[in-house]
C-alpha cells in the first residue's frame, strides 16, 4: 500500500490530464477513447439520460441540441456565484459540478487498478482563495477524500527540475510561459533557500492554438479564395451558422490546424480547398501554399502581445532580462518555432523547450504528489460493498449495423451509473443511470468481432464490481466460417540458402474462412515467350510454415512457362499472387504477371487432390538429394545419432523414388497420391531428425551475431541502436523457446541490420570497402564515372570525410555489374 | 479498458493519400484502370502483417451522434439534432488482426443536421 499521494491532475481550462508517480518515473495516462492523446477536453455535455465528457462533448459545444446542454471554459467561472441553466432539465449547474465531472472522467483513464482517494490538482497562479477552495470542492465532489492544490507554473517547473534530475534547483528566477489550446498564462517563479514561489503572473483567457487556426483561415485562406474565385460574401457565408459554406469553414479549420502543425517542421505547407463551386459555377479545387514567414507574420501581433505581458511583469518587479535564468515553454502552442524564437529574441532570455509542453503540468503535479503523504482515516476507506448482478441478453452474431443489448439488473441500483464502450474505442454510450432494466443499441464494426465492456460506477465514478461478462458480438463474417486447421503457405526460393526453397506463411492456422491475401514478389529469372526452359511455379501448401516444404501437403499448383506468355517477362518484374480460400476451403490461386499483363487463375477443390506427376517426380528427386546431403553432413560432424536416423529413411526413399519413376504421366490410379503421402512422411521425418541441427546452427549464429553487435554498439553505436539491440535481447528467452529456426534467424537478421548501420559509419570499414571496390574498378560498368568516384574516394580518405566516402562507396557498388554471384539456381521463380 | 494501438504516422499519411485518390477516381468520367491500383494499395495496407493490417472506412452519409468515438466531428450550422456526416476530411483507419479491430486513427468529419 503506497502512503504517498502519487496522482497529479492538470485541471485545465481547455484540456485536462492525469499522471501517476511510479518508482521514480511519472506515467501520463492515455485517454482511452482518444488515440494518441493523453489529454481530455474540459467540456461537459448533459443530455436527457446521460453525461458526456471530453472530445465528444466538445463537438456539441456552441450547438443547439434538443434536451442537451454543453459547457466549456467553466474554469474561468470557478469561485463565482454564476451557474449555468439546463433548461430542458429545469435546473442549474455550477462550475464546481462541471469540474467534478471532468475529474471523474479522468479517473477512468487510470488503468493501474488504483482506488483514487488522494490527489494533487493544479490551479492557475491567478486563482484566489475562493477559486482555490472551489477547485478543492470539485475534487471532493468527484470522490477524492484528500485534495492538495498546486499552482500550474510550479508544477511545470517541477516537471523540468525532475527531468533534469536536479531537484535542488539553485537560487534564482525564471518564467513559465504557458501558451495552450485556448488560454495564455505567464508566471515569474523564484526559488530561494529551496522554496519555490510564484512571484507574479499575467494572462489572456482568450488566446490559444484554436485562435491561431481561425486566423489562418480568416486572414490567409479566405482572401486567397476570394482572389481566385467569384464570391460575394464568402467570409460571412462560411462563418455564419446558417451560411451556405458553413460546413466548408470547419473543413478549412481542420486543414489549417494540420498546416500549422506541419509548419513547425517544414518551411511551407499546403491547404487544399476543394469540394464546392463559386457563384459563377466554377469548381473550387486548388492548393494554397502557406510559407512559414507568412504564418509568422500572421501570428506576430499575438505573440508580441504575450511578450508585452512578460515585459510588464519584469518592469513591475524591477527585473531585467539578465536576472531571469530561462523561459520555460509549456502548452501545445509553444511547439511553434516562431513563438520560441520571438520570445527569446525580444526578451534576450533563453527559451527552454526541454519538457513535453502538453503534459508538463500533470507530470509536475505527480512529482509533487509523490512527496505528499496520504491523510485518509481508516473509517473513510471502508467501502460499502455492492452486490449487483447483471443478466445480459443479445445476439452473439449479427449481420446488422447495430445490435440491441438488453440486461436485467438485480441489486440496489440507486445512485449507480453505467457506461458501455466498444473495445476498439469507437463507441462510448456516455454515463447513464443504472436501472432494473437497461438497453442500448450497440453499433458494430463490419466483419469483425466486436467486444464491448459494461462498467458500473457509483456517483463518484468509482468502479462497482458486478458479475457482467464482456459483451462479444461477431459481425458479418465467420458466422458459419470455419477456422483453418493448419497453416497455408507458399513455397518460395530461399535466398539465404541458394538452390533450396522455404515456406512463406500466407494464412495462419485458425484464420477464419473465407479469407484472401495478395503477395507481390519480383521474379528472379527472365522467361522468354515460347520457351519451356524457365518456369514459374506457384505452389500452395498446407502444414506448418516452420517445416520443410516437402513435408507439407500440396493444395494447389500453377505452372507458368514461356509457352503461356504473350511476351517475354524480365527478371525483376513483379508477380502478384492472390490466394483465396472459400468457406468450404476451395482454394483459388491467381498469379498476375505485371509485365505481360496476364493473369493465370485456377481453383482447386480440397476434395480432389491435385498432384501433377511431373511435379511429384521432381520433388522426390529433390528429397532424395536432400537426404543424401543431410546424411553426409551428419556423418562429417560425427553426429551419428542423426546420421543413423536418416540412413533408416534411405531405403524407403529409394523405393518411393523407384515407384515414382515408373508412373506414367497419365496415370489414373491412386498410386500418385499414395506415393505423395509416403514422400511427405519421409520429409517430415527428415525435418524432425535435422531440426535439432538447424536450431543449433541458427542459435550459434544468433549468439555470434549478438557478440559482434554488442561490441560494435559499445564502440560506435548510438542510443537508438542500443535501444533496438536491448529490445531484441530482452525477447531472447521468448524466441529461443519457440525452437523455430525461422524465428531465431529473423532476430539474427535484425541484429545484422544494426551491425550494418554501425559499420557503414566506421572509418575502418568504409576504407576497407573502398579499397576492395578500387580493386574491382576495371570490372565496373561506367569506367569514367568509376574513375572519378575512385579519385573522389581517395580524397575523402585523405581528408577523413567519412560521410562522403560512404556516398562514394554506394556509388561504386552501383557500378558493379550484376555478376555471377547472383546467378543462383532458382526452382520457384520468386523468393524471400 | 480499451486497448490502443500506435501505428507509424507514415502509414496513416499514406492511407490518407490513397483515400484522396480514391475519392478523385470516383469522380472521373472517362474510363481508366486507376481503381485497380487503388485496390492494390488498399490491399497492401490490409496485409501489412501476416494476419492483419490497416483498413480505412469512409463514413460519408452515416449518422453521427456523440456515442461515435471513432470520429472527431465539427458540426456545421447551429443545430446538433439528427446529424449526418456530410464531409469526410480524413477516413477512420482501423487496425485489423484476425477478427479483432482497433481504431488506429479517428475519422475527421463535418456533420450537419438533416432536420
Amino acid at each position: 500500500m503506497e502512503n504517498t499521494i502519487n496522482f497529479g491532475i492538470d485541471l485545465g481550462t481547455t484540456n485536462s490530464a492525469i499522471a501517476k508517480f511510479v518508482k521514480g518515473e511519472v506515467i501520463v495516462f492515455n485517454n482511452p477513447l482518444d488515440y494518441g492523446r493523453a489529454t481530455l477536453p474540459s467540456v461537459v455535455c448533459y443530455q436527457k439520460d446521460k453525461i458526456i465528457v471530453g472530445s465528444q462533448a466538445k463537438v456539441m459545444f456552441g450547438k443547439q441540441k434538443k434536451d442537451a446542454f454543453t459547457q466549456a471554459f467553466f474554469k474561468r467561472k470557478m469561485g463565482t456565484s454564476e451557474s449555468f441553466q439546463i433548461k430542458s432539465q429545469n435546473r442549474s449547474i455550477t462550475p464546481i459540478e462541471l469540474s467534478a465531472q471532468v475529474l471523474k472522467e479522468l479517473k477512468t483513464f487510470v488503468n493501474t487498478g488504483d482506488n483514487l482517494e488522494s490527489v494533487v490538482i493544479t490551479i492557475p497562479a491567478s486563482f484566489d482563495l475562493i477559486q482555490s477552495n472551489a477547485t478543492k470542492e470539485a475534487g471532493y465532489q468527484a470522490g477524492f477524500k484528500q485534495v492538495v492544490l498546486l499552482q500550474e507554473p510550479i508544477a511545470a517547473s517541477l516537471a523540468y527540475a525532475n527531468m533534469k534530475k536536479s531537484k535542488e534547483l539553485t537560487d534564482g528566477q525564471w518564467l513559465v510561459y504557458d501558451f495552450g489550446g485556448g488560454t495564455f498564462d505567464v508566471a515569474l517563479i523564484r526559488i530561494k533557500d529551496g522554496e519555490m514561489k510564484v512571484i507574479d503572473h499575467e494572462g489572456n483567457n482568450f488566446l490559444g492554438g484554436a485562435d491561431i487556426d481561425q486566423m489562418i483561415v480568416d486572414k490567409l485562406v479566405i482572401p486567397k479564395i476570394n482572389a481566385e474565385f467569384s464570391f460575394e460574401n464568402l467570409e460571412d457565408e462560411m462563418k455564419s451558422a446558417s451560411g451556405k459554406y458553413n460546413s466548408k469553414y470547419y473543413v478549412l479549420l481542420s486543414r489549417a490546424e494540420e498546416a500549422k502543425i506541419r509548419l513547425s517542421a517544414v518551411t511551407s505547407a499546403e491547404i487544399v480547398v476543394d469540394g464546392f463551386e463559386d457563384e459563377e459555377g466554377n469548381e473550387v479545387d486548388f492548393e494554397i501554399t502557406i510559407t512559414r514567414s507568412e504564418f509568422n507574420d500572421l501570428i506576430k501581433s499575438s505573440v508580441d502581445g504575450t511578450i508585452e505581458m512578460i515585459k510588464t511583469i519584469l518592469t513591475r518587479n524591477s527585473l531585467g532580462s539578465k536576472d531571469i535564468q530561462f523561459t520555460l515553454m509549456v502548452g501545445g502552442s509553444t511547439y511553434i518555432p516562431y513563438v520560441r524564437q520571438r520570445v527569446e529574441e525580444i526578451l534576450q532570455i533563453p527559451a527552454n523547450c526541454e519538457i513535453d509542453p502538453t503534459t508538463a503540468v500533470a507530470v509536475g503535479a505527480a512529482y509533487y504528489a509523490a512527496t505528499k503523504q496520504k491523510e485518509i482515516s481508516k473509517s473513510d476507506k471502508q467501502q460499502k460493498k455492492s452486490a449487483i448482478s447483471i443478466k445480459a441478453s443479445y445476439n452473439k452474431a449479427s449481420k446488422e449495423k447495430d445490435e440491441l443489448f438488453a440486461a436485467r439488473v438485480t441489486g440496489e441500483t440507486e445512485n449507480l451509473f453505467y457506461k458501455i464502450v466498444r473495445q476498439d474505442g469507437g463507441f462510448d454510450s456516455g454515463l447513464k443511470k443504472l436501472s432494473e432494466r437497461i438497453s442500448e443499441d450497440l453499433p458494430l464494426v463490419e466483419n469483425a468481432y466486436n467486444f464491448f465492456t459494461l462498467t458500473v460506477y457509483d456517483s463518484l465514478n468509482n468502479v462497482v464490481e458486478t458479475d457482467v461478462e464482456p459483451i462479444g458480438i461477431n459481425s458479418g463474417f465467420g458466422i458459419s466460417g470455419q477456422p483453418l486447421p493448419e497453416d497455408i503457405c507458399l513455397e518460395v526460393d530461399d535466398y539465404d540458402n541458394p538452390g533450396h526453397t522455404r515456406l512463406a506463411l500466407i494464412f495462419q492456422r485458425n484464420t477464419i474462412l473465407p479469407t484472401k491475401r495478395t503477395l507481390t514478389f519480383p521474379i528472379n529469372k527472365t522467361i522468354i515467350k515460347g520457351s519451356e526452359d524457365e518456369v514459374i511455379r506457384v505452389k500452395v501448401l498446407q502444414g506448418s510454415h516452420l517445416a520443410l516444404p516437402e513435408a507439407n501437403k500440396g493444395l494447389g499448383f500453377v505452372l507458368i512457362t514461356g509457352k503461356n506468355l504473350k511476351r517475354d517477362v524480365s527478371k525483376g518484374s513483379d508477380i502478384e499472387i492472390t490466394i483465396s480460400l472459400s468457406e468450404s476451403q476451395d482454394l483459388t490461386v491467381a498469379a498476375y504477371l505485371n509485365m505481360a499483363d496476364q493473369e493465370f487463375k485456377e481453383t482447386f477443390n480440397p476434395k480432389e487432390r491435385h498432384t501433377p506427376i511431373d511435379l511429384l517426380k521432381e520433388q522426390v528427386e529433390d528429397l532424395t538429394e536432400k537426404l543424401e546431403e543431410e546424411i553426409e553432413q551428419a556423418t562429417e560432424k560425427e553426429d551419428y545419432e542423426t546420421a543413423s536416423a536418416l540412413s533408416k529413411l534411405k531405403k524407403e526413399m529409394e523405393i518411393v523414388a523407384e515407384e515414382t519413376e515408373k508412373l506414367n504421366d497419365d496415370d489414373v490410379t491412386d498410386d500418385k497420391y499414395k506415393l505423395e503421402d509416403r514422400k511427405r512422411k519421409i520429409a517430415q521425418e527428415i525435418d524432425s531428425a535435422t531440426k535439432h541441427k538447424r536450431i543449433q546452427k541458427v542459435k550459434e549464429h544468433y549468439f555470434e551475431t549478438k557478440q559482434e553487435c554488442l561490441k560494435l554498439i559499445d564502440e560506435n553505436g548510438n542510443d537508438h541502436e542500443r535501444k533496438t539491440f536491448n529490445d531484441i535481447v530482452s525477447q531472447e528467452e521468448a524466441f529461443m523457446s519457440t525452437n523455430s529456426p525461422i524465428k531465431i534467424q529473423e532476430k539474427s537478421d535484425e541484429l545484422q541490420s544494426i551491425i550494418g548501420q554501425i559499420k557503414w559509419r566506421t572509418p575502418d570499414f568504409l576504407t576497407g570497402i573502398f579499397n576492395w571496390l578500387k580493386g574491382e574498378q576495371t570490372k565496373m560498368n561506367d569506367q569514367t564515372q568509376a574513375k572519378s568516384l575512385v579519385d573522389a574516394g581517395k580524397f575523402a580518405v585523405e581528408s577523413q570525410n567519412w560521410d562522403r566516402l560512404r556516398e562514394i562507396n554506394f556509388g561504386l557498388l552501383d557500378l558493379l555489374p550484376r555478376g555471377a554471384k547472383e546467378q543462383i539456381t532458382t526452382k520457384i521463380g520468386f523468393g524471400l | 479498458m480499451n486497448e490502443q494501438i500506435k501505428v507509424p504516422k507514415i502509414y496513416i499519411d499514406l492511407i490518407d493519400q490513397v483515400f484522396e485518390i480514391e475519392k478523385k477516381v470516383e469522380s472521373l468520367t472517362e474510363s481508366n484502370s486507376i481503381s485497380r491500383n487503388v485496390s492494390r494499395l488498399k490491399e497492401i495496407f490490409e496485409q501489412l502483417e501476416t494476419d492483419g493490417g490497416l483498413v480505412y472506412h469512409n463514413p460519408i452519409g452515416e449518422a453521427y451522434n456523440e456515442t461515435r468515438t471513432d470520429i472527431e466531428a465539427s458540426i456545421a450550422g447551429s443545430s446538433a439534432d439528427n446529424l449526418i456526416i456530410t464531409e469526410v476530411i480524413k477516413p477512420i483507419v482501423r487496425y485489423r488482426k484476425g477478427g479483432i479491430t482497433l481504431i488506429a486513427r479517428k475519422g475527421i468529419v463535418v456533420a450537419e443536421s438533416k432536420s
